[in-house]
């Protein structure tokens, strides 16, 4: 069931909880996922979310969701002057995504300075977003609850290690997808938690032969800060 | 929340124990979150101050960012204070109330969604007018805001909340349908009235479409959060004089889901349909935008 919290909240600066939080939120997830200081961020916008760009803040809550603004920061205003301040190029274009896309559907390509990410994801309403694409894989993800990203090289017992370092610190995987390009090509695994995993375990993931790199999305859009 | 899915199972849970609603919610979201529900409850105690401020911010008036839209919920409660009104206190109130919040949102400043910020005004507004008028205080009139949060999570497991999906009645449709749910519960009513006081007022929101000037959230946003409030005073005075909402709400937010589906796109949100179409909203588009 959705939360009671989402539905009164998110706490948050307006005018529009779809156009304004969860375009904040969708970038906010491209920049944890992209681990570093984005240097140029770019914005593909479909339907509704192009329409009304300007007028529902869409542009300057994307920019503020790269640098790391959470929904109800009153910065999110002033994010296209402060991204300039800090040297930080950025674009916005429409993009036609076809009948089937989300109107509310934008595309997010983040570039710092070793690496790159690109996510597509989509806000639905209230402020909730869910993630459709991470680097072209297919996923959903709504990055409220803790969840690991890795991405590997597709080889046998992958899942069994992952499992059995979440699985030793005695935290329960609530549910999991695997993926992959073609078989021994570039795989992906994403694997929801019901409790943030410690760090020492997140550089164990990133110590297993064969693992490119993982990412940790806890909580980024909403969910329970509550404890 | 394996047995609170409908609206139904909130009826059918409420019969069978002696917990009132709010208590029904805080404990399958305390038990889904694994939090004390007390917490639960401050946390929404908090959400009410912020939602309360959002109201005296947006009463002092100031112009939204395009200039369209501000000072009319201050015109509402000034006219009020002269005595020569249409409705009460509480009707002006709470059409002002519900005004101020998205004058505040029209501003970037800082409101609860309920559920979303373009229908952020209803359910503090309508809940606010009454605690006021009827010397109400913040830890009880919490219990409302609660059970109106509880039914806007119901319809939310059935349909989107979004203009873009489902067009103004699945925003200030359902925004309207939890404040009547809540005032209903504030007012005394028992699980069922309140479940038909929103059952009440959601349906006489359905096809409403999401039309904005200029895509803004401000007209008609704003002063229909005013408009929509007094839908939902409507479904709580009806359900608790005992009137019965002939389809239940669980096919009610059904039939919501089917016109969202049913409506074009020019009318949800896309600000290329209804209202933002019309001679004067192109011109203001075209005055905002530069557009020749």
């Amino acid at each position: 069931m959705i939360s009671l919290l989402d539905i009164v909240g998110p706490v948050m600066v307006g005018p529009s909880s779809s156009h304004t939080a969860g375009a904040c939120r969708l970038s906010h997830v491209a920049l944890a996922l992209l681990e570093e200081d984005p240097v140029e961020a770019r914005f593909e916008l479909h339907s509704a979310f192009a329409k009304t760009m300007r007028g529902h803040g869409t542009d300057r809550a994307l920019v503020a969701g790269a640098l790391g603004m959470e929904v109800d920061d009153e910065r999110i205003k002033d994010a296209l002057d402060l991204a300039r301040a800090r040297g930080i190029a950025f674009t916005f274009k429409p993009k036609n995504m076809g009948p089937e896309a989300h109107p509310n559907s934008v595309a997010i390509h983040l570039r710092g300075r070793t690496r790159s990410i690109s996510i597509l994801g989509a806000s639905i309403g209230g402020g909730m977003i869910e993630i459709r694409e991470v680097d072209g894989f297919p996923v959903s993800l709504t990055a409220r609850d803790p969840c690991i990203l890795l991405f590997y090289e597709d080889r046998p017992g992958m899942v069994m290690r992952a499992s059995e370092i979440i699985g030793r610190r005695g935290i329960n995987i609530a549910s999991m997808e695997v993926l992959r390009r073609g078989k021994g090509d570039q795989a992906f695994m994403r694997i929801d938690l019901d409790a943030p995993l410690p760090h020492e375990d997140v550089a164990a993931l990133r110590q297993m032969p064969g693992v490119h790199r993982v990412h940790v999305l806890d909580r980024v859009a909403g969910g329970a800060p509550i404890t | 929340m394996a047995r609170l899915q409908t609206f139904a199972d909130l009826i059918e849970l409420a019969r069978e124990g002696t917990r009132p609603l709010d208590e029904i919610f805080l404990d399958e979201e305390a038990a889904e979150r694994e939090v004390p529900a007390e917490r639960l409850r401050q946390t929404f105690l908090e959400r009410w101050a912020v939602m309360k401020d959002s109201v005296r911010r947006g009463l002092a008036g100031g112009k939204s960012f395009s200039g369209l839209v501000g000072g009319d919920a201050k015109r509402v409660i000034e006219f009020t204070r002269g005595g020569d009104i249409a409705g009460g206190h509480l009707v002006a109130k709470a059409i002002a109330y519900s005004i101020a919040v998205l004058e505040e949102n029209s501003r970037m400043g800082v409101i609860v969604a309920a559920p979303t910020a373009g229908a952020a005004g209803m359910v503090p507004g309508t809940l606010l007018a009454l605690s006021e008028e009827r010397g109400i205080d913040d830890a009880a009139t919490v219990r409302g805001l609660v059970v109106a949060g509880g039914f806007g999570a119901l319809v939310a497991a059935r349909a989107e909340l979004s203009g873009a999906a489902g067009g103004c009645q699945a925003e200030q449709g359902v925004g309207a349908a939890m404040a009547a749910g809540g005032l209903a519960f504030l007012l005394g009513g028992d699980s069922e009235t309140c479940v038909h006081a929103a059952a009440l007022t959601l349906q006489n929101t359905l096809g409403l479409a999401c039309d904005p000037v200029a895509g803004l959230v401000e007209v008609p946003c704003v002063v229909r959060n005013g408009f929509t409030a007094m839908l939902a005073l409507a479904g709580a005075q009806t359900a608790l004089a005992g009137v019965r909402s002939v389809i239940p709400m669980d096919e009610v937010v059904e039939a919501m889901v089917r016109i969202g589906e049913a409506m074009p796109r020019s009318l949800k949100e896309t600000a290329d349909g209804g209202l933002a179409m019309t001679p004067t909203g192109c011109r203001i588009r075209n005055d905002l935008y530069q557009i020749k």
